[in-house]
């Protein structure tokens, strides 16, 4: 039996935690390239893997039910345990337990949990017994659906991606909507030009945002909902008060594994953690000019659940990941697809088109590497991301 | 197995044609174009995988 450069055999078992997106891309890929040992695959939540940027946009606009956004199951060989939660991992014994206190033994380990929704109470922004509302899961999602019917007034506490694509969705399902942050919307996330885009978009759809720049906390009432208190004072509540505050490594079952889990699983260019586990995902955090930073996002995923198999396989051999930053989303009637570094500071030059709602745009932000965006305007990734080459934007 | 668009859905992405160029291409519009909607099994895999990576839930297989 041939050992492949990166050390594991066909007698070997691979066991991945994390059964969603970069876990199912890591089994995949695993297979694909002809690996044929045992891969089992263990995920903490109930149902197949799905698609989780549709949970914010068709599932609560009413229009999506779980068989629209499942992914395709596995074709290929593989023990899936799902439904089943992991809670610890013993790096000695090469064992991870399940809840419940089953034991799986593996040689080579892929951590691929993800995350979980962030709540103001881990910021130490919330007063103690607060109950929060997060958006993450798609029984988050289910809910939401529900409880919009009524036309609740909703306030969105945390104006980044997902809670302006709440706030959107919200509106467009009749509800009115206070958007609070420490921020102007998306200013962090997309600098100055596109977030003024969307934040004026979501103001002509209604939406009502306030922001402060020393911080917002939750705090406690007696009818049980909470309020959103401002620096400033200015307090804002609402029927019902979502928590929209960024993602959380989902690491609490490594914690005594003897793993650094501190801002997500460190990773090598090749997604290794050590010769015999690899992460990948929004539980992973790559390596940076600033440090390990985890990216959160949809491509990062894929491209790093490729990687890590690859590695798995090929060792050294395999190529070290050269991020290509990728980013859409979808609100207020704007239609946003990035690709390149985020935030992109100052002005863009306009490369086509000249207004967002009136055959959309295109735009460029010079730089090594630079940045294209294409706002209502359908423009497939391949030609965004030769549009963010610099000599591709002319100033 | 067979490869479907929704294109109501469709938002002309390409990530599928990255993943399964051997089975789908963008045309000169940016429209999804599938060379091969019955997938040969030899094929099944790469065509999983360009399922999966659509964004928007758009191309199914069955």
């Amino acid at each position: 039996m041939a050992t492949r450069t990166g050390g594991v055999t066909d007698r070997d078992h691979v066991v991945v935690v994390g059964a969603s997106l970069a876990g199912t891309t890591f089994v995949d890929t695993l297979r694909r390239r002809g690996f044929g040992g045992r891969v089992t695959l263990v995920g903490a939540e109930p149902h197949a893997a799905y698609n989780r940027p549709a949970l914010s946009k068709g599932v609560l606009a009413g229009t999506d039910d779980l068989a629209d956004i499942t992914l395709p199951p596995l074709s290929c060989e593989v023990d899936e345990r799902i439904g089943t939660a992991a809670v610890a991992l013993d790096q000695d014994r090469r064992e991870i337990v399940l809840a419940g206190g089953d034991r799986i033994g593996y040689d080579r380990l892929a951590i691929t949990t993800g995350a979980r929704a962030r709540r103001l109470a881990d910021l130490g922004a919330a007063d103690p017994g607060v109950d929060e509302t997060t958006f993450r899961h798609l029984g988050d999602a289910l809910a939401l659906d529900r409880l919009l019917t009524a036309r609740p007034h909703v306030l969105v506490v945390g104006a980044g991606i997902l809670g302006m694509e709440l706030a959107s969705a919200c509106l467009d399902r009749g509800s009115t909507v206070t958007l609070v942050d420490r921020q102007p919307p998306l200013h962090a996330q997309l600098g100055p030009y596109l977030a003024d885009l969307l934040g004026a978009a979501a103001e002509r759809r209604g939406a009502r945002i306030a922001h402060d720049p020393g911080g917002v906390r939750l705090r406690a009432t007696a009818d049980g909902t909470p309020i959103a208190e401002l620096a400033d004072g200015r307090r804002f509540g609402g029927d019902l008060v979502l928590s929209a505050v960024g993602c959380l490594p989902e690491v609490e079952w490594l914690r005594s594994s003897g793993l650094s889990v501190e801002g997500g699983i460190a990773v090598d260019t090749r997604c290794r953690v050590s010769t015999t586990v690899v992460a990948a995902g929004d539980v992973a955090a790559f390596p940076t000019a600033r440090g390990p930073r985890r990216t959160p996002l949809w491509n990062a995923a894929l491209e790093q659940a490729r990687t890590a198999a690859a590695a798995l396989l090929d060792g050294d051999a395999a190529a070290p990941l050269v991020p290509d930053p990728l980013f859409w989303t979808e609100q207020f009637g704007l239609k946003v697809r990035v690709s390149g570094p985020m935030p992109a500071a100052g002005e863009p030059t306009v490369v086509e088109g000249d207004s967002p709602v009136d055959g959309g745009l295109l735009v460029g932000w010079p730089g090594e590497p630079g940045s294209a965006a294409a706002v209502n305007r359908r423009i497939p990734i391949t030609r965004l991301r030769a549009l963010a080459r610099p000599e591709n934007i002319t100033t | 197995m067979k490869l479907t668009i929704d294109r109501d859905r469709c938002e002309g992405y390409g990530l599928c044609a990255e993943a399964a160029p051997q089975l789908m291409h963008l045309d000169a519009d940016g429209e999804l174009v599938l060379d091969a909607p019955d997938v040969p099994t030899s094929a099944a895999v790469v065509a999983e995988e360009a399922v999966r990576v659509c964004p928007v839930a758009a191309l199914k297989s069955r």
